[in-house]
């Protein structure tokens, strides 16, 4: 017989891997991500609600939550378990939305605290009539609330809790249901006669095998006529699932349970409250329930875990994918831009038509101007265009979806601004540079900086086609002068051209960055389960 | 499909020898796989292998003898006697009718009017001569015709159309509803091939679907069910969407359009099928009480019932009047699974009509029941949706059904089944809450007489409401518009699904001023300013040289002998290539692309774009050679009026300075009489005119010499503007134009959602 020994390692490593689950996230929308966000809540419910406090705390009631379909009878299940009307039962569906926990005035504490479902407000008892609470539609109360109720029929040492269906409409009722489920040291499932083929109860029960959770189905609102041929066709199917040796009671349809009225006899529910006694009362049959669906939990973690993890490495796969577009984009256009500046694309067009009216027809001002801008084209061309090849390998990443990656709607004349400002003060600095090379020339007709400072550019930018440039250059600063001169402009072209590619991609980047998706979390994940692995 | 439909044709030439002798044999159930295979409708795998024609006919046959009532017996009487009277007399008037209709067809639509024109003579005499369903096929109604048998092959020869029409035209002989038909023979005349889509009706399709009829009309013994007619407004949607699907082919992908295109596979399919019936499936939870409602719709047990749940595996068709085999057939439910209801002198005449599917359940642990539904759901004409107490609040059937079909739902039904397990009050209570949950799904609720689904609590129990039920399909098959009502559902549905791939955010097009936007740019990539002002500067230089005192030009030749300027010399040598700016080119289209396709939905952005970037092609080259041309202005650049004169003044000028030089010098060597007045006044005046003249003549050259840059500048300017036109704007302009049409188009389609049913 398994048991449960906790030590207080095996605390501190689940405490560990639950800091460890909860630090995952995963924002990038690829296929799996809303599912494994899913799990990973999932996950930390269980953790948070069921085995931490109970692996600390092992003496505390047993929590039984009576989960299944809208309109199985949950509540009057309860309400029969109990012998009082302690959660409202109707017709309309779905009926129950604040969750119920009824337990023994003895056994307060353990509830009234915040032990287990932390996140749930707790409602002490129901002054206001439950009607109104009813009519009011779910989404106006921000905070989930969790009420409880005493009743001394209840043996101590057991808790029930009414939960909210698991498949009607209501989809905050879906999620909690799951969430209180995951609670559960007793998982109940109520099914009907109607019911039991039906596909969502089933996934349920799956789930619980899974979990090797402690189950009990209950299959209720049978019509006398037929109780035998669907308990036995019910019995059928679990057994086909492989649940067959899964505590299995049924309760009639009764004029008593019919909608509404909320109470069955107690002798209609009596195998199950016996069943529930026993398990709460006898020490041994307590301490198997709570170890079955504790260890069920530890041991799913084996597969969960690297679910998780995979999860986490998908999305930083996908961050990588991202990444390298962007950088494949802008190296690609960083070495066109570099071969147009080796070819002398720059001196084209304006500056083209500014160079060959020089210095006739064409002041150095007007000359330097027309190259600045369009080297400053040159730059917005690569930048634009390497955006578009981005935006062209995105397109087929599911995870460029991600909000705040796709929109650049207003970068684009930024970036031309951007640009602007990087190339004139290119210009200020070579003019400056110009000037210094003038000053220490010691001839007496020393040239005009300005033009020295154009022709400069001219050679620098114009490439092959601006030989004659550099020619020039030569005769009015002499060759050593001018060599300097090309050289020192002809780095700081270089560095300008480089920084204003470099600070693109960067801002491109940016969003990408802002989600901090790391390698981490995958290894830490895994690295916490061998380390609980190791403590068990 | 053409060589499918050659071998059905085949296949039918070889099947219909038997048939034609065959008189009595109901021969409308036909191998429904073969009429499948016709119809392009898939079947589920192995359906065919389940269905056996076979054992299907004669089982329908037993069914009508045994169900065929009183009423009945006359209509049949007087069918049988009008075909024994003579069978051959019959068939040839059939091929005439389908003929005579068939001429004015040939010629597409424009002939829509005159068969307008002409079909209600046919109505009216048909409708003069039994208002019953009396013999429809007496010689009297035979229309001026050459009889031969010439006219067997050339209606063989039409096209499907005119195959169904003929039925829809025959159709105002049956006596029922005649003055709708007539109004909808009109209609029914216009060819309504499948075009693009579907399988085009291919002659040899249309000779096999033409035979196929009159094979029905020949070897059946009762009424041929005359197809359904879609109205106006329908049609023409119908056909928007069509066309737009073919526009849009080349733009979007399969799977965008592959919804459009089903609905017009579907509703050619279900066009073409009769339209007298109207199916109506019966779906919900397991448990919900479907096959017993069905049952009690019937009249007889029908389908099977239990507690085990799911109970109904396989769809069950029952229809109350003949002639629905090809609607079941298409729903792919096989003969052993076709029923009568029970008879019953008082409702048959009110459920006339209706053919009542009973679907397996759609929220069980059966997938393959859900498979099922999903199939048959989008082939029936209208949905009882069944729930129950405890299950009509799922999150499975209002998310999954209800939700996506909130636009059918003039064609639904919703019924709370089993209210007889409610006590007192609450029946009313659950019945409001459904009918709140239904109006959050966004489904119409046909309250007060409004169009939408009908709500309905009743217990197939025990009979409670089960008239009521009854009596509201009585009237809803009645009315015979459900059919159309669906395709016009579909039609909104799907248009409903396309709008992102259709409509644009905003008003879409190129503004002028992001076409003079771009033509700056081409000029600035081919240097437009900056050739002008280097011409402009150049002329005036030249003017200032040529009107310039001689002085100032031997000084200017001193100064400029000893710097050799690089500009100059620069430009001289090389023939440029790449004059223009790349770069700037690339910009300048990739910016006019972005305007262009700003605020289109993204395959037509797509498609903008690609049209720029693929006219941009070689735009660079172009600029370069056209640069190299226009750039240079042809010969000399022009000279004013004025210029010869500037020049003799300057040379007068040039003159009295040296006229006033040696008459000086000639004093002072004594050769003249000395006056010093007169030489030193003409020295002066030239000294001093020939700068004024040079100035003079450099601010009456700046007006022409801006005007010549500006010359040089627009020349430029235009013919880069021309190019980007020609090459960029025009290819994005015309897909703009295709993205309006195709918009017009869409516009059509959903346009006209309101007007389903009015013609």
């Amino acid at each position: 017989m398994v048991t449960l020994d906790v030590r207080p390692q095996l605390l501190d490593t689940l405490s560990a891997l639950r800091d460890r689950v909860a630090a995952t996230r995963f924002p990038l929308p690829l296929p799996g991500a809303a599912r494994a966000r899913a799990n990973r809540d999932e996950l930390l419910a269980q953790l948070d609600d069921y085995l931490v406090p109970r692996l600390r705390e092992p003496e505390a009631p047993l929590l039984a939550v009576v989960g299944g379909s809208t309109g199985a009878g949950k509540s009057t299940l309860v309400n029969s378990l109990v012998g009082r009307r302690v959660s409202e039962a109707g017709v309309l569906r779905p009926t129950t939305r604040t969750p119920v926990l009824v337990c023994h005035p003895d056994d307060h504490h353990w509830f009234g605290a915040m032990r287990v479902l932390p996140e749930l407000t707790r409602v002490w008892s129901a002054e206001q009539d439950p009607v109104d609470d009813l009519l009011l539609p779910a989404r106006e109360e921000p905070t989930r609330v969790l009420r409880i109720e005493t009743a001394e029929t209840l043996p101590r040492g057991l808790a029930l809790l009414d939960a909210p269906d698991i498949d009607s409409l209501i989809a905050d009722n879906r999620v909690l249901a799951a969430e209180l489920i995951c609670a559960a040291d007793i998982w109940i499932m109520v099914t009907t006669a109607t019911r039991y083929a039906d596909a969502v109860p089933w996934h349920l029960l799956r789930t619980a095998k899974e979990y090797d959770a402690t189950l009990v189905t209950v299959l209720d609102r049978v019509p006398h006529q037929v109780v035998s041929e669907v308990s036995r066709q019910y019995g059928a199917l679990l057994t086909k699932a492989g649940l067959g040796d899964v505590p299995r009671f049924t309760v009639p349809e009764l004029p008593e349970s019919a909608w509404g009225a909320g109470m069955l006899p107690a002798t209609a529910v009596a195998p199950l409250k016996n069943w529930l006694v026993h398990h709460a009362q006898d020490t041994a049959a307590r301490q198997r329930v709570i170890a079955r669906t504790a260890y069920g939990l530890l041991d799913s973690l084996q597969s969960r875990m690297p679910e998780l993890a995979s999860s986490a490495a998908a999305q930083y796969a996908a961050a990588l994918r991202l990444t390298s577009a962007v950088d494949t984009a802008y190296d690609g256009e960083h070495a066109r831009v570099r071969a147009r500046l080796q070819s002398g694309a720059v001196l084209a067009g304006d500056a083209l038509k500014r160079w060959r009216a020089f210095p006739l027809d064409c002041t150095p001002a007007e000359l330097l101007d027309a190259l600045v801008e369009s080297l400053a084209a040159l730059l917005l061309c690569a930048v634009t265009a390497a955006d578009e090849r981005i935006d062209e390998a995105w397109r087929h990443e599911p995870a460029a979806e991600a909000p705040g990656l796709a929109d650049r709607g207003l970068s684009l004349e930024s970036a031309e601004h951007r640009i602007g400002l990087a190339v004139r003060r290119w210009r200020r600095e070579m003019e400056e540079y110009a000037e210094d090379e003038v000053r220490v020339l010691e001839r007496t007709s020393a040239p005009d900086p300005e033009i020295v400072a154009a022709v400069v550019a001219t050679a620098l930018l114009g490439g092959r086609r601006a030989r004659n440039a550099g020619e020039g250059l030569a005769d009015r600063m002499g060759a050593q002068g001018a060599l300097r001169l090309r050289e020192r402009s002809g780095r700081l072209l270089t560095e300008y051209v480089d920084r204003v590619m470099h600070a693109e991609r960067e801002r491109r980047l940016a969003a990408l960055e802002a989600f901090d998706i790391q390698p981490a979390p995958q290894a830490e994940l895994i690295a916490a389960l061998s380390v609980l692995q190791k403590e068990r | 499909m053409k060589a499918a439909t050659d071998q059905d044709h085949m296949e039918h030439t070889d099947h219909m020898a038997p048939t034609e002798h065959s008189g009595h044999m109901n021969s409308e159930v036909m191998n429904p796989g073969e009429r499948a295979d016709l119809l392009g409708e898939p079947l589920p795998p192995g359906a065919g292998a389940l269905i056996d024609p076979v054992a299907a006919a004669p089982e329908d046959r037993t069914e009508d003898e045994a169900t065929r009532g009183p009423s009945h017996e006359a209509t049949y009487e007087a069918t049988y006697e009008a075909r024994g009277e003579s069978a051959n007399e019959a068939a040839r008037t059939w091929e005439a009718l389908r003929e005579w209709d068939a001429l004015p067809e040939r010629d597409a639509r424009v002939a829509d009017r005159d068969v307008g024109r002409d079909m209600p003579a046919t109505a009216t005499a048909t409708a003069g001569v039994d208002a019953d369903s009396a013999p429809r096929l007496r010689p009297s109604h035979r229309p001026p015709r050459q009889p031969g048998p010439s006219d067997e092959t050339s209606a063989r020869r039409g096209t499907a159309d005119a195959g169904i029409d003929t039925g829809a035209a025959s159709g105002t002989g049956t006596g029922t509803g005649i003055d709708a038909d007539a109004d909808s023979d009109s209609d029914s005349a216009e060819a309504w091939d499948d075009g693009l889509i579907a399988r085009r009706v291919t002659e040899a399709g249309a000779a096999v679907l033409a035979a196929e009829r009159e094979a029905d009309s020949r070897g059946q013994g009762s009424n041929p069910p005359p197809p359904l007619a879609y109205d106006g407004p329908l049609r023409s949607r119908l056909d928007a969407l069509r066309e737009l699907v073919g526009l849009s082919r080349t733009r979007l992908d399969n799977r965008t359009l592959a919804e459009a295109g089903r609905v017009l596979d579907e509703a050619a399919a279900r066009r073409k099928l009769s339209g007298r019936h109207t199916v109506i499936a019966i779906a919900g939870a397991t448990g919900s009480g479907k096959s017993q409602l069905f049952n009690a719709l019937a009249g007889v047990a029908i389908s099977e019932t239990g507690v085990r749940r799911p109970t109904t595996a396989a769809p069950i068709a029952c229809s109350w009047s003949d002639g629905a085999a090809g609607l079941i057939d298409r729903l792919g439910i096989p003969g052993r699974l076709r029923r009568r209801p029970a008879h019953n002198p008082d409702n048959d005449g009110e459920l006339r009509g209706l053919v009542l599917v009973d679907l397996p359940d759609h929220d069980s642990a059966a997938v393959q029941h859900r498979e099922q539904v999903d199939r048959i759901l989008k082939l029936v004409d209208a949905v009882i949706w069944v729930v129950d107490p405890e299950k009509y609040a799922d999150a499975v059937l209002h998310e999954r059904y209800l939700r996506p079909m909130a636009g059918h739902a003039e064609i639904m039904f919703v019924v709370l089944n089993q209210v007889d397990r409610l006590p007192g009050e609450a029946a009313d209570q659950v019945l409001d809450d459904l009918r709140r949950l239904l109006d959050e799904d966004g489904i119409a609720l046909g309250e007060h007489g409004d169009p939408g689904a009908s709500v309905l609590a009743l217990s197939a129990l025990t009979g409670d409401g089960v008239t009521e039920l009854r009596e509201a399909l009585g009237q809803f098959v009645a009315e015979r518009g459900a059919a159309a009502r669906r395709v016009a559902a579909d039609v909104d549905s799907a248009a409903t699904g396309l709008r992102p791939v259709y409509a644009a955010e905003r008003r879409v097009g190129l503004s002028e001023e992001a076409r003079e936007e771009f033509a700056a740019r081409l000029a600035d990539a081919v240097g437009a300013t900056a050739a002008g002002d280097a011409a402009e500067r150049a002329w005036l230089r030249n003017a200032g040289r040529a009107c310039g005192t001689p002085w100032l030009r031997l000084w200017r030749w001193y100064q400029g002998r000893g710097d050799a300027t690089t500009g100059r010399h620069a430009a001289r040598p090389q023939a440029e290539e790449e004059i223009t700016a790349r770069q700037r080119v690339e910009q300048a289209v990739r910016t006019v692309a972005d305007r262009a396709s700003a605020g289109l939905p993204g395959p037509w952005a797509l498609a903008v774009r690609e049209s720029a970037v693929r006219g941009a092609q070689g735009l660079s080259e172009a600029l370069d050679e056209l640069a190299a041309r226009a750039g240079m202005p042809p010969g000399r650049p022009p000279r004013p009026g004025w210029w010869p004169v500037a020049v003799l003044v300057q040379a007068a000028m040039t003159l009295l300075q040296i006229v006033g030089g040696l008459w000086l010098a000639a004093q002072i060597a004594g050769v003249m009489g000395p006056n010093l007045g007169v030489p030193v006044l003409l020295m002066v005046c030239g000294i001093i005119g020939g700068p004024l003249v040079e100035w003079s003549c450099r601010m009456a050259a700046r007006g022409p010499a801006r005007r010549y840059g500006q010359e040089a500048e627009r020349r430029l300017r235009e013919a880069a503007a021309g190019c980007g036109r020609a090459r960029v704007l025009d290819p994005v302009a015309s897909e703009l134009l295709r993205y309006r049409e195709v918009r017009e188009q869409y516009a059509r389609v959903v346009r006209s959602g309101a007007g389903v049913g009015v013609s």
